[in-house]
């Protein structure tokens, strides 16, 4: 299938703009994500509709908190992704081509029927990196939003902004995970760069598509109190202080074994920063603590309290603190 | 890490072939200050008739480079001085472009031949690609040959390592095919490359990885550099047999007759930094007759092959490479 987002360049080359990257591809070749492919000058998406991994999960798994709490999403995934971070928890399908693993055709339409049929509140794009499946997410997001299933996208956030503002459109909420705070990073432990993940964030904010944000927390790697508190000053200066933002647990995998898993008084402190900066919902993840619950804001009382992923709504009534009347942000 | 007993055994089996390998056969790199030799056969012999190489030709001047190589007197010697017959070898061929541009079946034949003339059972040669498919559009089909043919993707659970493995900055899972053979003869074409400026022997691993995409940035380096330091690739490559019977000089690496040239040769070498060096020296001299820009002023220069040079792989000094002509 044609992929949407390329130029075509002269000698039958390409150049992708699907996201930051922007692949110049030549003929026979595929781009830093490993699943678009140049035949003859033009471009096509070898993962349309071949899920390699779907599965129902609750939605506070992805994690989001303040979509639809305690609702179940049907999660797919395809092969593929446009970074390459040292630590990827799902290397095996997000770093492998399409041809090395086992997918079943799954099309937009069955995918929302699916979701249905298994009362599932959304369909969940996550995984691996949604971006390389762009055009499947695009279809099943249209046909989602005409069902009142609603997409969701989990994702890096390495895109470039007209494909992300035609998603926009159509999608019900995304989740971006904000690796670190410093091109370095980025650069060294993921493939990547920053600022473009930092610009998506703005066009969801600009779009006012709902979205959370998720930051694993590292040892040693973007766990200083100077970077996180330059990362919460952003936040709150630049999207908001809204945006829930959720502190995760690092534990060593791929290639990334030499590392301990996150102290979770690490954990603890980034949420206090995070708080202390004016961030209104912090949460830590990957461990088991009252840091999970959401509390309002104005009267700190408790709202939600969360218990691994299973949800009790003790203090909301709507979308409102039932204490103190307080507009709690996000679709409750 | 645990092992279960039948890795135990693949892994003793390999490390006792290898070790076995390393004292039989001589390095890839001379000692002291001796020069690598490369050979370059160039003959109107070596030129393609539609898409394949003469196999007879083709045996014909692959013993005689192999013979200038190894100093031994007969072509079959000089097979015998670099396998044995209890080894497994694997060709690993280049078939991306199809069979305009992928290593000639012509010469692969004769690779062939010359393992059977070293005393090799037909079931210890493999030709070898990344997939069965590339290698079925690129001509090399049982029909063909007599010896196994492999994509990684034919090979048990999926063709590659379920571990990932390192090389420098490089991670990724191997083609399964390295654990099974005790020795590579490397069989590339010579090419333009988009991105990593050409694309000869060293890049031809990256059909041996998994996660090639990966590895595109900087133009290669120092990604195919470190990816053949790899014990796997490192302590295995035996051979490089370089088709330059067809070149493409610009816009490779697909197939653009428009830049290709019926160019007549072959490389032949054991020193694959050496042979990337030579290779890179010819495209670059088509490239100045056929008056394209060099691949320094397309800011495309293979720096790999210098990085391969500081790593330990070879020689990418001119002074320090005994090109011979034949």
């Amino acid at each position: 299938m044609e992929a949407k987002y390329f130029d075509k360049l002269p000698d039958k080359k390409i150049k992708c703009r699907l996201c930051p990257h922007e692949c110049q591809v030549a003929d026979l070749e595929r781009g830093t994500c490993g699943v678009r492919e140049n035949r003859g000058g033009t471009y096509h998406t070898l993962v349309y509709g071949n899920v390699c991994s779907a599965h129902i999960d609750p939605i506070e798994k992805k994690p989001m908190f303040h979509y639809f709490p305690g609702s179940q999403a049907f999660s797919i995934a395809t092969a593929g992704c446009n970074f390459f971070c040292r630590f990827c928890q799902n290397w095996e399908i997000s770093q492998k081509r399409p041809e090395q693993v086992q997918s079943v055709k799954i099309m937009p339409e069955a995918a929302i029927q699916l979701a249905k049929s298994k009362g599932c509140r959304t369909v969940a794009h996550t995984y691996t990196e949604p971006v390389v499946f762009f055009e499947y997410m695009l279809d099943c997001a249209i046909l989602g939003k005409k069902a009142g299933i609603p997409n969701i996208m989990i994702s890096n956030g390495f895109i470039t902004e007209k494909p992300m503002r035609e998603l926009c459109r159509y999608l019900g909420a995304v989740k971006i995970d904000l690796k670190a705070f410093s091109e370095k990073f980025y650069r060294d432990l993921c493939n990547g760069k920053l600022r473009p993940v930092l610009d998506t964030l703005l066009v969801l904010k600009d779009e006012k598509t709902w979205f959370e944000i998720v930051v694993l927390i590292i040892p040693t790697q973007n766990d200083s109190r100077t970077e996180l508190e330059a990362m919460m000053k952003w936040i709150v200066k630049e999207l908001g202080p809204d945006v829930p933002v959720h502190f995760s647990r690092f534990f060593p995998t791929f290639m990334l074994q030499n590392l301990p898993p996150t102290p979770p008084e690490t954990l603890q402190s980034a949420r206090k920063i995070a708080l202390d900066s004016g961030v209104n919902f912090a949460y830590v993840g990957n461990l088991v603590s009252d840091s999970e619950n959401t509390y309002c804001p104005a009267c700190k009382k408790l709202l939600i309290e969360r218990t691994g992923y299973y949800i009790d709504r003790v203090g909301l009534a709507g979308n409102r603190c039932q204490y103190c009347g307080q507009v709690i942000p996000g679709f409750f | 890490m645990t092992l279960s007993r039948r890795q135990f055994g693949q892994t003793v089996i390999a490390g006792g072939a290898a070790l076995s390998a390393a004292s039989l056969f001589p390095a890839l790199l001379s000692p002291g200050e001796e020069k690598s030799p490369v050979v370059l056969a160039r003959a109107g012999a070596l030129k393609r008739q539609g898409h394949d190489l003469d196999r007879a030709q083709a045996a014909d001047y692959l013993g005689r480079a192999l013979m200038k190589l190894t100093g031994r007197q007969t072509p079959a010697s000089a097979w015998k001085s670099l396998f044995s017959a209890r080894e497994k070898v694997a060709l690993k061929v280049s078939c991306l472009p199809g069979k305009p541009l992928s290593s000639s079946v012509g010469l692969v034949m004769a690779v062939v031949d010359g393992l059977l003339s070293a005393g090799l059972p037909k079931s210890q040669i493999y030709i070898w690609e990344r997939t069965g498919r590339e290698l079925e559009r690129a001509g090399f089909t049982t029909a063909v040959f007599a010896v196994p043919i492999r994509g990684t993707d034919d090979l048990p659970a999926g063709g590659y390592s379920e571990t990932i493995s390192f090389a420098g900055s490089v991670g990724t899972c191997f083609s399964r095919m390295l654990e099974m053979v005790d020795a590579l003869v490397n069989i590339p074409v010579l090419k333009d490359h988009d991105i990593a400026g050409v694309s000869i022997g060293m890049k031809n691993f990256y059909g041996a990885i998994h996660n090639p995409n990966k590895f595109h940035g900087n133009h290669g380096d120092p990604f195919i550099a470190e990816l053949c330091t790899h014990p796997l690739v490192k302590n295995k490559l035996r051979l490089v047999v370089c088709d330059a019977s067809r070149i493409q000089v610009h816009n490779g690496p697909a197939y653009f007759p428009a830049y290709s040239l019926e160019y007549g040769a072959l490389l032949v070498g054991r020193d694959p930094v050496a042979v990337d060096y030579t290779g890179f020296q010819v495209i670059e001299e088509e490239r100045k007759r056929l008056h394209l820009k060099s691949l320094q002023e397309e800011d495309r220069h293979p720096q790999y092959i210098w990085t391969a040079e500081r790593l330990g792989l070879g020689r990418a000094d001119p002074g320090r490479i005994d090109l011979i002509h034949l």
